[in-house]
């Protein structure tokens, strides 16, 4: 039987933040809106609820008198994603 | 707002996100190899030159001057956080690079103060050799330059190659080449003129030529 895709990563936008937080050791919301394309609103909406379900950290601070807001994949977001892929897998396995 | 997609499409994305974050030097990090690069050249420039006209035992107070290269940490701190308040993203390959540089400066630190320290004890102390075993109170000073260039060719070698960038590389060759040359010629009466000359040749071959191309790249990337 195939695994369940864990909903809050079969999401475009929050599966591309995880992706790209899964490659990096820290990123700035900015460079996140600049390469998944999203708008700062919904940005903020998806990341909320990655960090409401504890797959990252977000800090804030400044840069200059500029606010800036650091995002960081925790070990259960790590392990979230391994599974997605892993399931992912097994969906599209030739002869299944 | 949320988009639901394929299995496929989904592996896709996260390959295509994957690779957004991909490995590439930061921002400013030219401008830190330049600031080295020059300091580091010019005053071996320097200290050949005082090597060839100072006369006598004078010649060798013309070492004091890498004293200068303490000129370059406020100018290095200043470049440091402008770097990171510029960096949107830190990759992991980033977070591992600053730890060789570390090493690196921590390593080159280790050798210079225990150098001076063991020299100044030696003074402190007016140790007496045997006649004949002279040579012992400043041989070790011989192999200081190596070492350095050893310590440069390492942390050029896995810079370049972790972010993939070969002038780097190139240099890490360079600076190791400079080592194995003035290790086997450690015996040549004027090795001490030779080393500032390799010393100078490699800071512009691993920092000065890299750090001018890092520059040029930035602009072209922008």
């Amino acid at each position: 039987m195939y695994k369940d895709l864990d909903p809050l990563l079969h999401s475009q936008l929050r599966l591309a933040v995880i992706s790209i937080l899964i490659a990096s050791d820290e990123a700035d919301f900015v460079f996140l809106r600049e390469k998944t394309g999203a708008t700062p609103g919904n940005l903020s909406v998806q990341l909320e609820k990655l960090k409401e379900a504890g797959y990252l950290e977000i800090r804030k601070t400044f840069r200059g008198k500029m606010p800036r807001t650091i995002c960081k994949i925790t070990p259960k977001g790590i392990n979230a994603f391994e599974k997605y892929v892993q399931a992912i897998q097994e969906y599209i396995r030739p002869g299944q | 707002m949320e988009t639901l997609f394929s299995e496929k499409q989904s592996l896709e994305l996260i390959s295509q996100m994957i690779s957004s974050a991909k490995n590439r030097l930061q921002k400013g990090t030219g401008k830190i190899f330049l600031l080295w690069g020059y300091m580091v050249a010019v005053i071996s420039l320097l200290i050949f030159i005082l090597l060839m006209i100072l006369p006598g035992e004078n010649k060798y107070y013309s070492y004091m001057l890498w004293i200068l290269m303490v000129l370059g940490v406020p100018f290095h701190i200043q470049l440091v956080k402008r770097m990171e308040h510029e960096q949107l993203v830190k990759t992991y390959i980033d977070k591992i690079m600053d730890f060789v540089w570390i090493a690196f400066t921590i390593s080159i630190l280790t050798v210079i103060t225990g150098m001076v320290i063991s020299t100044l004890l030696l003074q402190i102390k007016s140790v007496v050799v045997e006649p004949g075993h002279e040579f012992l109170l400043w041989f070790p000073w011989l192999f200081v330059t190596p070492v350095m260039l050893c310590l440069y060719g390492l942390a050029l070698f896995i810079s370049g190659k972790s972010y993939k960038f070969r002038p780097l590389v190139v240099g890490g060759y360079i600076c190791w080449g400079g080592a194995f040359f003035l290790i086997i010629f450690f015996h040549h009466p004027h090795l001490l003129k030779i080393q500032q000359i390799v010393l100078c040749i490699s800071a512009v071959a691993g920092f000065i030529i890299p750090g001018h191309l890092l520059n040029k790249k930035e602009q072209s990337d922008v």
